[in-house]
């Protein structure tokens, strides 16, 4: 009798998945126990990318670290332009022109839709219908061709300056913005149609993955992460930056928290930037784009500042200690994705090992960020 | 001596040529396959396609073909050496043994088998599994270990509504006779005879062969390739090769079995016959550019709950409309009823999530009416 | 069942557009156009009034570069001597090593004379890696092709 238990016990099984796998977004690697086909544990690893932004920039002038923060969330590129411009401006205590900030937001929402454009098409190819990716590249395709006629480059821009812009915007930016915003709005119907109310996709992602609002707050979730478990927490609305209070917008709410929730968040996420960008470019003012402080060398007062804006994938925070010389003493970015990877063991635990790509899918992280 | 031997030597020369004949039509369709899906899936997603490989990229495959063989056969270290090579083997030989009975029209032929095609094409179907099995297990990666197992688990279930489909056939035409059941389809094809079991053969057809949304024991993104994952050149060269022409025999099989075979207007049969299957196959190809992929446990689910039930309701039907005697159009009645019930309950089941959402967004809408209140 | 025949018919009809109009565009023949801002590797400038490069090997550029990827030297301008022209200095030796370029233009931002810009190039591939080492005379070919192409003019001193 023991003799015959013990020949039916099985032994769980060690597979690494990662760092060379189609699904893991980049180099990552997770080491899952399995029972068949059932997670039991999983051992997230880091740090295949990790390539020093943070001590990097201890030597680099405050004008050179935005190439750095174009190269953190390679997705997001404007955005993370944006918060770390305004680390700086914080630090020298300057405020950019009106019409500076309105273009700066009208980039970063145009950019937060490319980022999500990216995520429907890759939760697509988790979940096994490889058309969305596609469909949706044409549309991220169109937006990266604009940003290229505005910025010179398609995703490492380093278009924003501190105080300002590189340059002004082309003469036909208005023209080019309000042309290209219906486009969009049926590229991401397009994708949205393929994906989100499927039947297969729903019982793929609805009721998987599924955190509480008190676990992603207790695990420090941010962004689609958290508001898809039912928090209204956007940092553009709790504590407005740059001119986001100028702006009529609602926030997307999940209820469950699973990995719908957080597609769906994306999804109107996408149409309420759309939102942004038409009011934004009605109200563009006249002025100047050009930073005041010019060709010299930035050198703020000793200070330390810690700002935080919107990122599409959450929260992030960049803090940033001035010795009074032209580079910072220390420079601690809170990066978005490294915090929502942070639930993935929770997120993980009694899955199925085919959920497993779904659930890192839905938390959309971006590796070159979560390693830095 | 020979002449001693005569009709039985004349006997294994001409089947000898038909299978030689065989063999390469079936490699020129396996070519045209690849082609096609590569091209049809590209303009889907408003792609190309091939392009540079002759006009209109239509010698691709041949490309592909000559890349795999040329391409160093890497055999892992730790892998059963026998094992691994012998897979690929017992799974294109199941595949190429299921075309001796297939007939294309009643004269072309390798051998049609009179009392035993469609049994036959069902007994030899399911070798290919063991293929796989020992593919997965052979290559000594636990991706190819999971990806075997699931493919034993996943074309075992799917089996079973598949002979299921084919015995309620035999009941229906009394005949195991594929040229015979092709025949009796002249006023009516099955199609409209038997609804339910075209989507039960379908679907589990699909299954078989490992097309989306079934493709669960190779799933790129999850096991990437699953028992494939260790093979290379000529090795995975082999299975790409089984794979297309199971699809294609699927194919076939729903041609000749439900959409009247080769009967048809106007063109010789042949012709009809290659435009019914090509038509079957762009289906396949539309729903693999459209769907998602299932979980293992769903597709279980949906083979022991939905399909196997249905199955022998279908040879149930058939039994009673045998028995009594029944016209035609009552066994469509029957078929349309089981197919409208377990609409129903796939409705129910699969659309779970859906109907929460449904509901989740209800709840919302009121959450935000209160808010503004 | 609804919302997946929904998506058949949308890849249906997006067949028929790919059909009509596919998005892919053929490479060689038919390239991407590219902006007119479009950054590609950097390159010098010639000024054609007095036939010397704009470049005086300052090297402001190269402090500036957050990669460290260009070297200068600058030596004394021949033309100057016989009053053809103003630049006191005038460029040597000028050396980016493309492979490292990030491509970020902060090198254009800061130079005091116009003499280096962003050209359309980005193409360039080598089969050894020391090829990617572009010197004085590749750089100011791609920026007087640049030059050529887009009419650009040195901003206005005022
Ligand atoms: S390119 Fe401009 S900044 Fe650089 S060395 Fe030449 S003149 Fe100086
Ligand atoms: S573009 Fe940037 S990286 Fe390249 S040479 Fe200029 S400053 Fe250096």
């Amino acid at each position: 009798m023991m003799q015959d238990q013990q020949d039916n016990q099985t032994i769980d099984m060690m597979l690494n998945m990662g760092p060379q796998h189609p699904s893991t977004h980049g180099v990552f690697r997770m080491e899952l126990r399995i029972d068949g086909e059932k997670i039991i544990d999983v051992k997230p690893h880091i740090g295949y990318l990790h390539r020093g932004s943070e001590k990097l920039s201890e030597g680099e002038q405050y004008h050179q670290i935005i190439t750095l923060f174009d190269r953190m969330d390679y997705l997001a590129n404007f955005n993370n332009e944006l918060v770390y411009c305004m680390a700086v401006e914080r630090l020298l205590d300057m405020e950019p022109s009106k019409r500076t900030e309105y273009i700066r937001v009208i980039l970063c929402e145009l950019n937060r839709i490319a980022s999500h454009l990216l995520y429907v098409g890759t939760i697509g190819l988790d979940a096994g219908a490889m058309t969305p990716a596609l469909f949706s590249f044409i549309g991220r395709d169109r937006i990266q061709t604009l940003f290229e006629s505005i910025s010179g480059a398609r995703m490492m821009h380093n278009y924003f300056k501190i105080g300002g812009l590189k340059q002004e915007v082309p003469d036909d930016f208005v023209r080019m913005v309000k042309d290209i915003m219906p486009v969009i709005r049926r590229d991401i119907d397009q994708t949205e149609k393929l994906l989100t109310f499927n039947e297969i996709f729903l019982s793929r992602t609805k009721d998987i993955g599924v955190i509480t609002a008190e676990q992603a707050i207790d695990y420090g979730l941010t962004g689609p992460c958290l508001r898809g478990s039912g928090i209204n927490y956007d940092v553009r609305k709790s504590e407005p930056y740059s001119v986001y209070q100028d702006f009529d917008f609602d926030v997307p709410v999940g209820l469950d928290g699973d990995c719908w929730d957080r597609h769906w968040v994306r999804v109107k996420e996408m149409h309420e930037s759309l939102r942004i960008i038409e009011q934004a470019i009605d109200k563009l003012p006249d002025g100047d784009v050009a930073s005041p402080l010019g060709r010299r060398l930035i050198r703020p007062s000793e200070g330390e500042v810690y700002v935080k804006a919107e990122n599409p994938r959450g929260e992030i925070g960049v803090y940033l200690v001035s010795d009074g010389t032209d580079k910072p003493y220390r420079l601690k970015v809170r990066p978005p994705s490294f915090c929502n990877l942070s639930a993935i063991q929770l997120l993980l635990q009694n899955s199925w090992v085919a959920d497993s790509v779904v659930i890192l899918g839905s938390l959309d992280i971006v590796l070159g960020e979560v390693d830095r | 001596m020979i002449a001693s031997t005569g009709p039985y030597f004349q006997d294994a020369i001409s089947t000898l040529i038909s299978l030689l004949t065989l063999f390469s039509f079936l490699a020129v369709t396996v070519l045209s396959l690849v082609w096609l899906e590569r091209k049809a899936l590209g303009r889907l997603q408003l792609r190309l396609g091939p392009t540079r490989t002759g006009p209109f990229g239509l010698l691709q495959p041949i490309a592909d073909a000559v890349k795999l063989v040329l391409k160093e056969d890497i055999v892992p270290n730790e892998a059963e050496k026998v094992i691994f090579w012998v897979a690929p083997i017992i799974v294109v030989i199941s595949a190429f043994m299921l075309w001796v009975t297939i007939p294309l029209t009643p004269s072309i032929v390798v051998q049609n088998l009179e009392n035993m095609g469609l049994f036959y094409v069902g007994a030899v179907g399911v070798i290919g599994i063991l293929g796989l099995v020992l593919a997965g297990w052979g290559s000594a990666n636990k991706y190819g270990v999971i990806g075997g197992l699931r493919a034993a688990a996943q074309l075992i279930s799917y089996e079973i509504p598949l002979i299921m489909v084919f015995v309620s056939i035999a009941i229906v035409t009394q005949t195991f006779n594929l040229v015979e059941i092709v025949n009796l389809q002249s006023p009516v094809p099955f199609i409209l005879v038997l609804p339910l079991g075209f989507v039960l053969f379908f679907v589990s057809g699909l299954a078989e062969v490992g097309r989306t949304p079934f493709d669960i024991y190779f799933a790129e993104s999850e096991i990437v390739g699953g028992p494939f994952v260790e093979y290379s050149g000529a090795h995975w060269a082999v299975f790409f090769l089984s794979e297309y022409i199971n699809t294609f025999a699927i194919a076939t099989l729903t041609v000749l079995l439900f959409l009247g075979g080769w009967s048809g207007p106007f063109l010789p049969s042949i012709v009809w016959l290659l435009i019914k299957i090509y038509a079957v196959i762009l289906l396949i190809f539309w729903i693999r550019g459209t769907l998602p992929r299932l979980r293992i446990d769903q597709l279980m689910a949906f083979a022991w709950k939905v399909m196997v039930p249905l199955s022998f309701y279908l040879v149930v039907c058939c039994s009673i409309y045998v028995f009594y005697g029944l016209p035609w159009w009552a066994l469509t009645v029957m078929s349309i009823f089981g197919l409208g019930v377990v609409g129903v309950i796939i409705y129910q089941y699969i659309t779970a999530p859906a109907r929460k959402v449904a509901e989740v967004r209800e709840r919302l809408r009121l959450l935000q009416m209160s808010q503004e209140e | 069942m609804l919302s997946t025949v929904k998506g058949m018919i949308q890849t249906l009809s997006s067949t028929w557009r790919g059909l009509r109009k596919p998005v892919t565009k053929l490479y060689p023949e038919n390239p991407t156009v590219l902006q007119n801002r479009f950054m590609g590797f950097p390159g010098l400038t010639w000024d054609k009034d007095i036939d010397e490069p704009f470049c005086t090997g300052c090297m402001v550029c190269i402090r500036n570069c957050p990669t460290q990827c260009m070297t200068a030297t600058m030596k004394d301008n021949p033309k100057f001597a016989d009053e053809s022209s103003k630049r006191r200095k005038i460029v040597d030796e000028f050396e980016i090593n493309l492979n490292r370029c990030i491509l970020c233009g902060i090198c254009v931002d800061v130079c005091n004379f116009d003499a280096i810009v962003m050209t359309h190039e980005h193409e360039e591939s080598g089969s050894y890696r020391d090829g990617s080492r572009m010197k004085l005379d590749g750089l100011l070919e791609i920026g007087g092709k640049y030059q050529t192409q887009s009419g650009w003019k040195p901003a206005p001193k005022d």
